[in-house]
């Protein structure tokens, strides 16, 4: 039995095979009628957020010098973030609601995969290990 | 004698100065970040719950820094590097 929060212009799937209850906060009112709501302005911002990070991924591959690399990939992480800030207010609004996976998939899926590390082709690099040319750097 | 110098130098990495390519993103990104910033505003002047307002209102400030960040390499990238070098033409 689906439930009926979040029901006007749910933007995700509902999911009917979990137990676990819903993670939402409660709906903040917002104009319900046809005009263009609060609701729908911040949702649009968010789409041009999103749209503007696959633009600037694009983007910062194909940049020539270190110079604007570097300010072009500035300009992509805070836009990231601004995508977070706008989806992280919805939710606090009741806009968004999350769905806990069972436990008990996820055990499953977590045995599975931890199984296949053995198909590594090299043995014995621990996760944190540093040094590597590929470990965290800052940029 | 002035272009064998040049072709003689082998860089690790690009000189800094902007790529057709270049251009063609930043002219593209600079209309993206106008109108996003212009939304934003648009969209702030309209709200009615005061924390999407207050959203809206920083996210059209950090589209007008992006702006102002991407205009910024059309203005000093290449002028800035003929400058130092004093690079007499383009080679072909």
């Amino acid at each position: 039995m689906h439930n009926n929060r979040g029901s006007y212009g749910s933007y995700q799937q509902q999911y009917s095979g979990s137990s676990t209850p819903t993670i939402k906060n409660p709906s903040a009112s917002f104009d319900k009628g046809a005009d263009f709501n609060d609701r729908d302005r911040i949702n649009d911002l968010l789409a041009t957020e999103k749209w503007l990070t696959d633009g600037f991924n694009v983007f910062v591959r194909e940049t020539s010098h270190q110079e604007l690399y570097n300010d072009v990939l500035h300009i992509l992480n805070e836009t990231h973030h601004a995508c977070r800030d706008v989806f992280n207010l919805m939710f606090e609004k009741g806009w968004y609601s999350l769905h806990p996976e069972q436990p008990s998939h996820i055990a499953e899926h977590h045995q599975k995969y931890s199984g296949y590390r053995s198909q590594f082709p090299t043995q014995g690099s621990g996760q944190f290990q540093t040094g590597g040319m590929y470990s965290q750097r800052d940029y | 004698m002035y272009r064998n110098q040049q072709q003689q130098q082998r860089r690790s990495q690009p000189p800094p100065i902007l790529s057709t390519k270049d251009d063609a993103y930043l002219t593209d990104a600079l209309s993206w970040e106008l109108l996003a910033a212009k939304k934003a505003h648009s969209f702030a002047s309209q709200c009615s719950d005061n924390q999407v307002k207050y959203q809206a209102e920083q996210l059209c400030q950090m589209h007008q820094r992006h702006y102002n960040i991407l205009l910024n390499h059309l203005s000093t990238d290449q002028q800035q590097y003929y400058e130092d070098q004093s690079y007499p033409h383009f080679h072909n």
